[in-house]
């Protein structure tokens, strides 16, 4: 079972990570799209934290001793997808920004010897 | 042969116009374009005053990017073939022409390389060139005497390659992936100078990683790459 204090710890911090999403939203600081995953992610970790018996049943399932190993697991697992589609995302951005800048300086190049 | 030659420069405001009009007494026949890749000195300054064929990137892309960039320039412009120069004047403009007449013989590529006569000294600056050189043996079958050489040259079919595609950053291993796909390379003895001004952009921990980086994408990520044919995505270019 999980212990009390980290259930609460669970609860404060998933309402908090979901708090500081919606806040980001308002102050137009994330794009929605990229706050999606922190906020359903942070739904789970309370679903887990207000019911206990999930992770001692899964935890049962995957021959896991302890349901809080269950709950790490879960949630490093769910972070390495991420980050590996987040590399994936920045790796594209890198290359339409090296793109975008080699395109102005090329054209800029063009309008100069055009006039001169 | 229209050659182009490149010359991406990164803060290089003491070096540039010696290298420059080296380059111009040298070889008065080829054109040059300077990429300067964002400096924050006075490098465009420098190049608007003195009338340099420059290109301006808006912002930092390092020396991949910028080459790249003109890269895309020759590209535009119909160059027969296009060489890497170092802006820092580390290599010297009178082993261009003999590398233009390695393409001309019909080679894709041609290195300008320290040890092809010249032994490579056995030393620890040289251990990533002697690893590089391994895998590349390795995966590829040839020999690369000075895989880290920066002074390299390109014919058409190579350049519309660098320009269009992801993941050609003109680096052993891209040198390594196009040789796997039939290009075909050279390499001539050439001296280089000391770096005339400026400080190298290797430090030892770039160094390190640089090696490790190459390592691993000759021998192992290369063989996953998808073969994308220049030749065929290259037509309309330009005309956008």
């Amino acid at each position: 079972m999980l212990g009390t204090v980290l259930r609460i710890a669970l609860i404060v911090s998933s309402l908090l990570t979901a708090g500081f999403m919606l806040r980001h939203i308002r102050s137009a600081k994330v794009q929605i799209k990229d706050s999606v995953f922190w906020i359903i992610f942070s739904f789970f970790i309370l679903l887990l934290s207000l019911f206990p018996n999930i992770a001692g049943w899964a935890s049962n399932l995957l021959g896991i001793a302890s349901p809080i190993n269950f709950v790490f697991l879960f949630i490093i697992f769910v972070l390495l997808v991420h980050q590996f589609y987040a590399s994936v995302r920045i790796s594209q951005m890198e290359t339409k920004m090296k793109l975008l800048a080699q395109q102005i300086a090329l054209d800029e190049k063009d309008r100069q010897d055009k006039e001169s | 042969m229209r050659v182009l030659v490149v010359i991406p420069a990164y803060n290089e405001e003491e070096s540039l116009p010696a290298v420059i009009q080296n380059l111009q007494m040298v070889c008065p026949e080829y054109d040059y374009v300077v990429v300067n890749d964002g400096s924050k000195d006075s490098t465009a300054v420098l190049c608007a005053q003195n009338g340099y064929n420059v290109i301006n990137l808006p912002i930092n892309l390092g020396l991949a990017g910028a080459f790249q960039a003109g890269i895309r320039y020759a590209q535009n412009h119909g160059y027969d073939a296009a060489i890497q120069f170092d802006a820092d004047g580390q290599h010297l403009p009178q082993y261009i022409k003999p590398l233009v007449q390695k393409l001309a013989e019909g080679n894709d590529i041609a290195i300008g390389s320290r040890f092809v006569t010249v032994k490579k000294p056995k030393s620890l600056r040289m251990l990533g060139s002697y690893i590089i050189s391994f895998a590349m043996r390795f995966t590829t079958g040839k020999k690369i005497c000075d895989p880290t050489s920066g002074m390299r040259i390109f014919n058409r079919r190579m350049i519309n390659e660098f320009a269009d595609n992801l993941n050609y950053a003109p680096e052993p291993d891209t040198i390594s992936y196009l040789l796997r796909n039939g290009a075909t390379i050279a390499e001539i003895q050439v001296e280089m100078a000391e770096r005339t001004a400026g400080a190298s952009y290797f430090t030892m921990v770039r160094s390190m990683r640089y090696m490790a980086e190459m390592t691993i994408s000759i021998l192992l990520i290369q063989w996953f790459r998808k073969r994308e044919l220049a030749d065929k995505s290259h037509k309309n270019k330009g005309e956008k």
